[in-house]
């Protein structure tokens, strides 16, 4: 276990997602919080505000929501925190808080099925700008754009439901990456419309069950490089430049026994961890942070130990990195509870 | 619903304690012609109310009937008792098997579960609540903000009596100490000291002279003879001859004051360490009686003392002389002080019998307290505490399911087999009247099923579930396949629950179910991928069927562009694609088909020759595909440079062409779209490779 102070907070409601807020203040650090009370089978987002000294983690806002919350991230516009969410109605709801004072400002919003018309669809915000990417698991690949005062979408690709897709991020503002059933990632890319410009395998061990990836991430100074996590403890590199050849970072079932495997079921959430400084030479992944169902939450480096900085008897459904304070992660416990780590 | 509809014509006659009545709200007109009622999840009623034409489907949740803890902190409980659950039963396990013996009964065994009460303990309360040393204010007697909760209080006084064998010698005290934090719990249904002592607190300010008060006095005996001595020496000190303007007058007053405060707070104890408490402590059974003897002869001087007659407050000198009489152990005093029997119950354990005795007498002790003080009502506490006095196991059980519930029951169980073998073997003996399974599995299994019907808790039913030998892997079973496949997220679990517990047969059901599902709601692709991950290969070739009709319709090579993803899912040859492989086999021919179209390379068109054979070779290639390829593949009959075909590869062709013309002649062959003259034109290039094949070899 690495070296990481940790408070948890019951918050008598299931966690889906946790975000950090990205706002530079000094005083005060927000989380923003996609709640499901099952006693009166409502929906929330919270903005929580946290001060570890003294220890506080209360509710400052927070937002009814139509459904539960599938896809939750965060960014900014002109210095103002942005949060976008999907729901399992396919709706689309874009919250500009204000930054002071972590109150909502202004909310957009796109109905109910308009997006998607299966309940998860996976959903990715451009940083510093207001176009997303939404991509579902009825085949559908969308983008949203944040006009003056209105939402506007076009949908770039429909596969019918032949390909389903569970993951997605932006790579460029031209390019994206997404993922789906059978370890698959797809590189997308607006100015060639049409299809995917690039698919990379799932098989590329005949003795590996296949799998989902559930998360996507991608490094701003790596854009070639398509990190993925999914099924069976899985977490590997697609690196455009090598086609069919994934970097496996870990996996139960790679059956490689130079690659330590972190977990054994599914990695939910998969970020590039900016914390660890590593003697990067540029030929080798960058660190990274997995959470997982069987609890864990850990980095992961090539060719190196995996460090685990939590083993929870519950699943870890999703966490979140603090751009601006690297040694602080957020994540949301399965018992209903979130907990956020600092590490020295 | 009108309530007269009950009130009237009830169908059930209706006996027992008053109903519980919970409102609808349907806003339909009455009235209302039918109803129909059945459970949702967990404990909510799902009522259907048609009225005419309308009608609405309304969810009532039926209150579960402990108030004192609301549903979200029960699931707190419920999640932070699995760790410490699981950690005993594999000490069980890992015991038994050392042992050899079903029985875990083991001279440490009782550490074990030491350990996991204490955890449990904590759950439920957070740090032990402390009565008295908390001195925040000259005007703060008792601590009221934070409540303690009747389910805590149980699990310590189950504790106490079954499990802690280390503190057995200082029982007494532990008593004392379990009441001090609990008396407040009482309140609720009769008169408690602490109770007095909350009232008393907030008057406090309001009051000039205090000792004048009665109730001063009184709240000092009461709350001396339960043994809380920091409360009576803090409320000594206020006594009026304390203050500095009066101290010189009232001197020999406050001298007796300060006396009697000086002896309580000497009063030895029998156990371990203080905890901050007032009292000298003596762990040893000898130096206490030595201490106590001493203590009974300093009180009975003062009580003798020639300075009681100089005394001229009346009240001080009757209130301080009545207090000895507690110290004394003056059971009509007691009996004054006390308010009800377990109170007078723990007075008895101070001040009269102050040593460890059997459980016997310390049951009769309990019922002649209850005689001299008969109860009006009983606590929810009280019926649990005369159960464990009486050492009636099934009496403790039957309390704590009416009272706390399942989870009590289940968890608690574990601590009841500690005391000895004979329990161990009542609780784990296998009952015909219980369907062949033991008391302990019986109540693991109610709670798991409690657990079971919240879509919050079910993942943790299993850990319960597994720990049943006899019927838990039945009910898993149950649990795993009643969940739904239609999120991921649930799915996922279901089947991580499967690899935990190694139950492959039922995480490849659930997949070809999820399969089915996804297929049936038009997420082909996802449902290609759990049918392929569930093995199920007669399913792939079922809806490879389906499949082809959508293929063949849109043959052109834009929309197959749609199923390049699709085609890509089902991998490479070794995983189990079914009747499916034929699209993998039909995208490379039309892969090496594009090639040919453009160029004049005669070895690419091999190769496309060489996928073609191979698709009209495959048996699972479908029939209505035999003549489109041939179609498509024209260019490839007819190449310029040479015959591609060998002889018995034309022949094999031929012969397909041949099956067709037969088939034709079925119900339900289906012409495919082609150009009217398509047929002559393959028959004619096929002929003329054909010679030009045989003259060449």
């Amino acid at each position: 276990m690495a070296m990481a102070t940790t408070h948890r907070f019951p918050q008598f409601k299931y966690v889906d997602a946790v975000r950090w807020l990205p706002l530079q203040s000094p005083f005060h650090r927000f989380a923003v919080l996609a709640l499901f009370d099952s006693d009166t089978d409502s929906s929330s987002i919270q903005i929580h505000s946290f001060n570890p000294n003294p220890l506080s983690f209360d509710s400052q806002f927070s937002w009814p929501s139509p459904s539960r919350i599938s896809s939750l991230r965060t960014s900014h516009f002109l210095q103002k925190p942005l949060i976008v969410a999907s729901t399992s109605s396919g709706s689309l709801h874009f919250l500009f808080a204000d930054p002071s004072h972590a109150e909502l400002l202004s909310e957009a919003s796109l109905p109910d099925a308009a997006l998607h018309s299966l309940p998860a669809s996976s959903v990715d915000l451009m940083d510093a700008a207001v176009e997303c990417v939404t991509v579902g698991e009825d085949g559908r690949v969308n983008l949203v754009n944040v006009g003056e005062s209105n939402l506007s979408y076009r949908r770039i690709f429909d596969s019918g439901g032949l390909v389903s897709y569970t993951a997605v991020r932006w790579a460029s503002p031209m390019e994206f990456a997404t993922g789906g059933y059978g370890f698959s990632l797809q590189w997308w890319d607006q100015r060639k419309p049409g299809g995917p410009v690039s698919q990379f395998k799932g098989d590329w061990d005949k003795k590996l069950t296949s799998g989902i990836v559930h998360s996507i991430d991608i490094h701003p100074s790596r854009k070639h490089t398509c990190l993925a996590g999914g099924s069976l403890g899985t977490v590997f590199a697609w690196d455009l430049r090598w086609q069919q050849q994934p970097i496996i970072l870990s996996g139960a079932g790679a059956g490689n026994a130079a690659v330590q495997s972190i977990s054994e079921s599914e990695v939910w959430e998969v970020q590039y961890d900016c914390c660890i400084k590593s003697n990067t030479s540029s030929t080798r992944i960058l660190p990274s942070m997995i959470c997982s169902e069987d609890g864990i939450l850990g980095v992961i480096e090539q060719g190196e130990e995996p460090v685990e900085l939590l083993a929870e008897p519950c699943a870890i459904n999703s966490f979140d990195i603090d751009r601006h304070n690297p040694s602080d992660v957020i994540c949301s416990l399965e018992w209903e509870a979130v907990a956020i780590l600092t590490r020295q | 619903m009108a309530s007269d509809t009950v009130g009237n014509g009830s169908l059930v006659p209706f006996t027992g304690d008053s109903a519980a009545v919970y409102p609808l709200h349907h806003g339909l007109p009455l009235p209302i012609s039918r109803l129909s009622i059945s459970w949702s999840r967990g404990n909510t009623l799902r009522l259907s109310l048609f009225a005419g034409a309308a009608a609405k489907v309304v969810e009532v949740k039926v209150n579960s009937e402990d108030s004192e803890i609301p549903d979200a902190h029960w699931r707190r409980i419920a999640y932070g008792s699995v760790a410490p659950f699981a950690l005993l039963q594999s000490q069980r396990s890992s015991i038994s098997s050392l042992l050899k013996t079903p029985s875990p009964y083991h001279s440490d065994w009782w550490e074990h579960v030491l350990q996991y009460s204490k955890e449990i303990g904590t759950l439920l309360g957070g740090s032990k609540l402390t009565n008295s040393p908390i001195i925040e204010g000259p005007n703060i007697l008792v601590k009221t903000d934070e409540m303690p909760t009747c389910l805590q209080a149980a699990w310590e006084l189950i504790e106490i009596f079954y499990v802690d064998k280390q503190s057995q010698a200082w029982l007494p005290e532990r008593l004392v100490d379990w009441l001090a934090d609990y008396d407040s719990l009482f309140t609720s249904t009769h008169e408690t000291i602490h109770g007095k002592l909350v009232d008393f607190q907030k008057e406090l300010g309001n009051i000039q002279v205090i000792e004048d008060d009665p109730r001063y006095w009184d709240l000092l005996s009461s709350a001396l003879s339960v043994g809380w001595l920091d409360v009576v020496v803090r409320m000594l000190r206020l006594h009026g001859s304390y203050q500095l303007d009066q101290l010189s007058n009232r001197e020999l007053e406050n001298g007796l004051v300060e006396a009697v405060a000086v002896l309580i707070s000497k009063m030895p104890r029998l156990r371990p360490e203080s905890d901050g408490k007032l009292g000298d402590c003596y762990k040893s059974k000898p130096d206490f009686i030595k201490a106590w003897e001493k203590w009974r002869s300093q009180i009975t001087k003062l009580d003798h003392s020639p300075f009681w007659i100089q005394c001229d407050n009346q009240q001080t000198h009757e209130g301080l002389r009545n207090l000895l009489q507690i110290m004394l152990g003056n059971i009509e005093s007691l009996c004054l002080a006390t308010c009800y029997w377990i109170e007078l119950y723990i007075s008895h354990f101070l001040y009269i019998r102050p040593f460890t005795m059997g459980i016997e007498s310390m049951y009769n002790l309990a019922e002649k307290c209850i005689q001299l003080k008969p109860q009006s009502s009983i606590h929810r506490l009280t019926g649990l505490m005369i159960g464990i006095l009486e050492e009636n196991t099934e009496v403790v059980l039957a309390e704590c399911s009416r009272e706390f519930g399942p989870w009590l029951v289940a968890h608690a169980i574990e601590l009841l087999t500690t005391g000895s073998e004979q329990s161990e073997i009542l609780l784990h003996e296998d009952r015909y009247n219980l369907g062949g399974i033991s008391i302990v599995e019986l109540h693991r299994l109610a709670y798991a099923q409690i657990l079971s019907s919240h879509a919050l808790t079910w993942q943790i039913a299993p850990i319960y579930l597994t720990s049943c030998m006899k019927q838990g892997m039945g009910l898993l079973e149950n649990l795993l396949y009643r969940q739904s496949v239609q999120h991921n997220d649930v799915l996922l679990k279901n089947i991580e629950i499967c690899r935990l517990y190694e139950l492959d047969h039922i995480s490849s059901n659930i997949m070809k179910i999820a399969g089915v599902y996804h297929w049936k709601h038009g997420h082909k692709g996802a449902g290609v991928f759990w049918l392929q991950q569930a093995q199920d290969r007669s399913c792939l070739d079922r809806i490879a069927q389906q499949l082809f009709d959508s293929v063949g319709k849109s043959i052109s090579d834009e929309s197959f562009k749609k199923w390049e993803g699709m085609i890509e899912l089902l991998g490479s040859e070794s995983n189990p694609a079914g009747g499916l492989e034929f699209l993998h086999k039909y995208r490379d021919f039309k892969k090496s088909l594009k090639k040919v179209s453009g160029g004049k390379s005669t070895d690419a068109a091999r190769q496309a020759v060489g996928s073609l054979i191979l698709l009209m070779k495959n048996p699972s290639t479908p029939q209505r595909f035999w003549l489109p390829l041939l179609h498509d593949s024209l260019k490839l009959l007819n190449w310029q440079d040479c015959p591609l075909l060998s002889v018995s590869e034309t022949n094999l062709l031929l012969n397909k062409l041949q099956e067709l013309s037969l088939a034709k002649l079925c119900a339900h062959y289906t012409e495919p779209s082609l150009p009217p003259n398509a047929l002559s034109s393959i028959r004619l290039a096929l002929a003329t490779n054909l010679g030009r094949a045989i003259l060449d070899e």
